[in-house]
Order: structure tokens, then sequence, then C-alpha cells
């Protein structure tokens, strides 16, 4: 059984400001991590691995970034990935969702054609488009399922429990597919061990180049996106509603009233 | 070098009394700020004046009428200290946190180091937050060019003394010379001060760099003051103890410099109001916490990395059976509470480490740590272990939750019995006497049927053993067990307090540790230095009637 989990590096994104002159992301002193969702992904792949040793589940992660974007691959396989690679090239700077999601497709067929699952998170937490998981996996041509939080293999299908507002629903789907995760399996961040520290060290992680790949240069990058972030700005801060005292009716609707007079809404 | 002192100066700026920002009355005061008038031993006193001097010439000012008045003044900073020592008995508070600037930045070409000049209020937080960022803009440059040839140096730089509550002041730790868990790497506050001005109850200002004054054979130092007038004062004959990490009593030593006769003095000899200190590049560290099955495992674990360079730890912290097991219980009851992993069932003991990280080392730093464990009876899978900032700041609020969970308890308790406290020992010995006296404790308390949990700076062989009494009766029996544990720490060589210093509330103590000579001494120079005992009154040792 082959998970294939695709993972984001991101800013730790509480401490990111935007620079409001040139519109872009004061990322100094800013440390990068995995993306807390594609970390979510993960640990469901690893709890997959636990839960059916006898399906021999490989756990394959894949990313694309700036070299740097190794150390997410790094984390991954501290925590229980068995191998990594990293689609890392010039020609790929700029992309957006869709490029994105086609230099993945390319990079899982070059290297794990028969996967059986993929697994991201829901969302990254800088960009928060969600778009390049449904890209994929149409891109592949295999179903997909947003929000999953808890998955139970049956055969050449999973059955997948999917967040909805009011609860879950149930849904089950043939392999190869897709599902993006919305909630790990445990409430805390998990802690490698310092064996898993060394032990990640030697696992295999192969940085890929696009022209390994054989794509078209009109497909990736700046060529291959349709979309391009144009201003990044912070939204306003709101201010803090006003809440009425309702212990005496009366002047609690008299001051609801003034103030919807105010605001002239009356 | 010299005993004699010359720079003794007068401040040229004169301030009014009246424009100094300050509240009178001792209502108001309690009422409205009662904040002051305790630290977070809960100590609390009294006090008519509560000053919030801005500057060095208002603390001038404040002094002439305090002298005039004959009122006691007790500084204060940001009030984290665990002894009492900020907390009035009656008089005035002063109050030094309108006094947080940085004053200066500069470079030692002799020591090929950074330092900072700066004001006692400011918290070591925004020190460490400033070197971080880098933001020095606005501050006046000592020596030419230091900002800018410090601003091209790509790794960031910190002042590395952590005495966990990173929202003491520099002056607060410098008054009780602060050491914490890094210790073990970078030695207490007072290896970290460049220089210091000191105000005198008289008014008088002391301008000190290290290297500059040192005593004389016979132990004194002579100070000229600008008006002529001489100033002598002889320094305690005893030796201060620094085979252990120390904060009990003055610092004395033969040939002694000035400098250090303030560091640690808890503001009975003087008030600073101007500090130098280095700074150096910030490590990236790797933390890991290890489980063992038993207690002697992890003590031979500590007693074998602490000094292997390899492994070069930052600190060494020690989790014991009874702190685990308190915390397992906190984390059954609210799983993500502690937001760490699930505690391992058999853990008996843990060690909580930091070693330097980088990729191209990492590897030969645990084979070695990897060794070790083996011949410990425990592996490397039996950890946890992260490198990046937020996992360092998550495994370090794990070793936070302990003391805080500690004080939970006994917040609960103290509903039922409001006098009721927690018992909680800075004991250190020499490495010799550790095993000893970690048996000691075990043994009286299991005894004694108390309940409690040792944890701490095991790097330094300096654990807290915190009793927890479930009634006033456990209270007195824990009382008399800490004093039988402090008589055994000083038997075996050691300190009855490694860290937060005596303030009021370990005075009694203090006489475990010193003879009754010793403590006239330590008298002895806070009279000469403060002839109307006007500062800090209390700290360290105590006058009677006689005396005053």
């Amino acid at each position: 059984m082959k998970i294939v989990v695709t993972i984001k590096q991101v800013p730790e994104a509480n401490k990111v400001a935007v620079n409001l002159k040139t519109g872009t992301l004061i990322r100094e002193g800013v440390e990068s991590i995995l993306n807390p969702f594609c970390e979510y992904a993960l640990d469901m792949a690893v709890e997959l691995k636990n839960q059916n040793p006898d399906l021999k589940v490989e756990i394959t992660v894949i990313t694309m970034g700036p070299p740097q974007a190794k150390y997410a691959l790094l984390r991954c396989l501290e925590l229980g990935a068995d191998r990594a690679y990293l689609l890392s090239d010039r020609a790929f700077a700029g992309s957006d969702v869709w490029a994105t999601a086609l230099a993945l497709k390319e990079g899982i067929l070059k290297k794990i054609e028969d996967f059986d699952l993929i697994l991201t998170g829901k969302q990254a937490i800088d960009g928060d488009t969600a778009q390049v998981p449904a890209e994929l996996a149409e891109n592949l041509g295999i179903p997909h399922i947003y929000y999953g939080f808890d998955i139970k293999f049956d055969n050449k299908k999973i059955n997948v429990k999917k967040e909805t507002e009011k609860g879950y629903q149930v849904i089950e789907v043939r392999l190869p597919a897709l599902v993006t995760i919305s909630k790990g399996p445990s409430s805390i961040r998990r802690l490698p061990s310092m064996m898993e520290i060394v032990e990640a060290r030697k696992k295999p992680l192969e940085i890929i180049s696009a022209k390994s790949l054989n794509i078209d240069g009109n497909k990736i990058g700046l060529n291959g996106s349709f979309t391009q972030v144009i201003k990044i700005f912070s939204p306003p801060n709101k201010d803090a509603g006003e809440v009425i005292d309702g212990s005496d009716s009366i002047i609690a609707a008299r001051k609801l009233f003034m103030f919807l007079k105010k605001k002239k809404i009356l | 070098m010299s005993n004699h002192i010359i720079n003794s100066e007068k401040t040229t700026e004169e301030i009014q009394f009246k424009e100094i920002n300050c509240v009178r009355g001792k209502d108001e005061i309690s009422i409205n700020f009662s904040s002051y008038l305790m630290d977070e031993s809960k100590l609390s006193g009294t006090a008519d004046w509560l000053f919030f001097p801005k500057s060095e010439a208002e603390i001038v000012s404040i002094l002439d009428f305090l002298r005039k008045n004959k009122i006691r003044t007790y500084v204060s900073a940001a009030r984290t200290g665990i002894v009492g020592a900020c907390v009035p008995t009656s008089g005035s508070v002063l109050s030094l946190e309108k006094m947080n600037n940085f004053i200066g930045f500069g470079y030692d070409k002799n020591k090929n180091n950074y330092f900072i000049r700066l004001e006692p209020g400011i918290t070591l937080n925004e020190i460490n937050n400033k070197l971080r960022k880098k933001e020095l803009d606005n501050i006046p440059e000592l020596t030419p060019e230091a900002i800018g040839n410090f601003k091209e140096i790509r790794e960031p730089f910190h002042y590395p003394v952590d005495p966990t509550e990173m929202s003491a002041t520099i002056g607060g730790t410098l008054a009780t010379n602060a050491s914490g868990a890094r210790t073990l790497k970078y030695g207490p506050t007072r290896k970290w001060i460049k220089g210091l001005r000191v105000l005198l109850s008289s008014g008088d200002i002391l301008d000190i760099q290290r290297g500059e004054y040192f005593a004389s054979k016979e132990g004194s130092f002579i100070v000229k003051k600008p008006n002529g007038e001489i100033l002598h004062f002889t320094i305690p004959n005893y030796i201060f103890n620094t085979s252990v990490k120390n904060a009990a009593g003055i610092y004395s030593k033969p040939n002694m410099d000035l400098i250090d006769l303030f560091i640690g003095s808890e503001g009975i000899l003087g008030i600073i109001t101007q500090i130098d200190i280095w700074i150096i590049k910030k490590k990236q560290l790797i933390s890991n916490v290890l489980f063992f099955d038993t207690e002697e495992d992890s003590i031979s674990f500590v007693e074998q990395i602490r000094n292997n360079r390899t492994i070069s730890p930052e600190f060494i912290e020690f989790f014991s059976s009874e702190a685990l097991n308190l915390l397992k219980k906190v984390q059954k009851k609210e799983f993500s509470s502690l937001n760490i992993p699930q505690i391992p069932i058999y853990a008996k003991s843990a060690i909580f480490f930091d070693v330097p990280y980088s990729e191209e080392k990492i590897d030969i730093i645990f084979g070695e740590i990897n060794k070790i464990s083996k011949i410990c009876n425990t592996s490397l899978s039996n950890s946890w272990s992260g490198y990046e900032n937020r996992e360092v700041t998550r495994l370090t609020h794990f070793r936070h939750a302990l003391p805080e969970n500690v004080n939970a308890i006994i917040a609960t308790r103290k509903q039922q019995f409001s006098q009721l406290h927690k018992l909680g020992t800075d004991i250190c010995v020499p490495g010799k006497h550790f095993r000893q006296i970690m048996k000691y404790y075990h043994t009286v308390l299991r005894n004694a049927n108390l309940e409690y949990v040792i944890f701490g700076h095991i790097g330094e062989n300096h654990v807290h053993v915190n009793i927890l009494p479930k009634n006033m009766k456990e209270l007195q029996l824990g009382e008399e067990i800490y004093e039988r544990f402090s008589r055994k720490a000083v038997e075996y060589g050691g300190s009855i307090s490694a860290e937060p210093g005596i303030g009021k509330i370990k005075t009694d103590y203090l006489k475990i540790m010193y003879s009754q000579k010793d403590l006239d001494e330590m008298r002895s120079i806070k009279k000469s230095l403060d002839p109307s005992l006007i500062l800090n009154y209390g700290n360290i040792v105590k006058f009677n009637a006689e005396t005053e």
C-alpha cells in the first residue's frame, strides 16, 4: 500500500506581518514550518500504517519549493515518512495553484506511479487557497474528498469521515483517491525521539529538477500560471462590538434603539 | 588597579523633589498599588510612599528627602523574586520601572565582544527581543560604528542569563546575581556584568568598570568624594562559597573586584542606576527529554554528559518519579493541557537537556548521547526531541509546567487552610555529595509521608525539593524538614540558597551557613555604605534594636 502525502513549507503564520509599502510579507526572522494541516495528513498516514501492518504501508512525502523546503520534508521523515521528494528548480518559481498541481502530478507519476492514496492538508496556512489538492486530483484523474478526519481501509476502497458544518458524512471511495485532511488523529503535535531524528537523516530524500520531469516549460512557474498575486494586505482591524447589559430590559431596549438610530438603521 | 576610587561623582542635574512622580498614603498604596507591596513569594508589606523616578538625578533627590526624614526605601523592579527582597516593611517603595531605556551600544576591542549599557528597569525579554530584531537605531553608540558593524553579523545575539522568569529586569537579576538553568554553560549574572553605576544612600555615585578597583590586602576600599570627604569600607573576612551555585550572603574574597561586591548584594549597599552587560551570539539548540527506568540511571547519565565536550549541554534539568507522576495525573485529567505527547508510563525519571544543533554535527552529538544512554539503561527511542523554535519553546513550557501545577495544587488547598504554602528548597551541594543528598531527601520525605516532587537544575547539583503540605500539621512538619535539609547541605559544603537570594524570607537559614562573626561583618559593610540604614532594610541580615 503506497500513501503519498503532499506537503508545503509555510512561514509560521501568527508571526507574519505585511509590509504596507511593498505589499509583500515580512518574513525576516520568521521561522518556516511544516504547514500544520499537512502535518495532520502525515499523522493520518502514520496512523493508517500503524493500524494496518498487513498492508505494508509505505509513506512518501513530496513537495515543491525552494531548497530550504527540505527541512519540512525532514520533519516528515522524523515523524514517520519513509522517503521524500523535493521538486526544486528556478523554473518552478512563481507557480500559482494550477502550475503547482501540475508539477506535483508529474512528480508523483514519475516517482510513485502506483500510489494508492494521496493525503494532503485541507489548505496551507499562508495562501489559504485550498485549491491545489482538487486540481492535483483532477489532473491525475482520481476522485477526491475534502475535509476528511478519519479513514478506514476496506479492501480496494476507503471509508472517509468528512467534516460538514453540522457533523460529518461517511463517504466510500475506490482507490486510488485523494483526501484532504482537516483534523489530525491527535490534539497534540507529535514530537520525534532523538532516535527518529537520527534515522530521518538516513532515509532517502531526493531533489528533483524540472528538467528531469520532462515538463513543458510553458506549463510551470510564472509561464504556466493563470493567476498572479497583485497585492497582499492585512484585513483592517475591526472595532470590538458593543455589549448591552440586559439586566434591565427597558434600559437595554432603549440603548439598542438609540444605537440602531445612530447607525441610521431605524 | 587600585582600592582607591576617585571617580565618585555627584549628579549635576538638580531635580526638585516635588516634580517626581509619586503616590502618597498607606491606604492609597495598599488599595490601588497593592502589587508594589509584594513579590512572587506572596510576602506583603506596607508603604507610605511609592516613587517612580525617571532618572538617576531624580533618585538622588528622593534619597535626600528620605535621609532627611529618616524614611526607609525598598527598591522594586519586576517583583518576580521569591524571597521578598523588594517587599517593603515600612517607609517607601522606589520602583525603577520607568528607568527602562537602552543607554548605549558598544564594542570592546580587547575582549572582541559587544556590550549594551542599560537602565536597570528594562526586562530581559525586552533586551533579547531588541537583540533578536537588531532594533538599535535610536541608541547612542559608545564606540564608533558599533551598531553598523553589529547589524552586518548575520547570527542573532542574546544576553544568555536565563533565570526562567524573563520578565525580570536586568537590575533585579543583578541585585540577586540571578542564575538559572543555563548557568551550567554560561555562569551566573556576575559573569556578564561589564560595568555599573551605583548610587549610595548618601547620594554619591560610584562608576565602576570591571577590572578597575580591587580590595587591598586588608580588604578595604577608599572612596574620595568630590567634596574631599573620604569613605572607607572593609569587605567581610569570609570567602564566599563559589564551589557551588550560591546566592546566599554578600560576595567577598581576598583582593576582590569592587564590582562583585554590589552584584548579588540584594540592594542593601546601593541602588544600581546603570548597567553594562556583555552579549553573545545565540546558538541554535536542540531540546531533548530522555526518560529512564530509575533515578540512579538518570543521575549517572547527567554525570557522564555534564562535562562531555562533544555533547556540550547548555543546561540539564531533572524530573523525579514524583514530578512525572504529578504531570501524568494532569495529562490524565486533560490530555492537551500540557501541550506535549503522553509521558511514558514506565518513566521513573527524566532528564531534559539542550545541546547545540547543526545538521553537520547532529549525528556525532546524538551518537555520543546514544552510547551514554545505553550504559544508563535507556535508549534514544525513549525521548522527545525538537529543534524548531516552536518546539524548543514547547519543551521549555513543559519544564515550567511542573512548578505551575504545584502552585495550582497549593492554591486549591489554601482555600481550606489560608496560611498554607509550598515549601521549596533551593539547595545546591558539591557533585560528590549529590547522590547522598537525593537519597536523604527521599528517605526523610517518605518516612514523614509528605507529598513532594523533585525537579530542577541537576547539571549543577541544584534541584528543587517542593513539599506540598495538605494541612497545617504537615506544613509544620515540612518546615522542620526544610531546616534539616539546609543543615545537611551546609554539612556537605553546599548552599542553602543557590539562586533566589536571601531577601527577608531566608535570613534565619543564613545562620546555618555563616557564623555570627560573618553576619556581623555583613552588617558592618552595610553600615559603612548606608549609615542611616535606609536601603532595603532587612534583606540578607537583620539588625537588632541596639545596632540601629
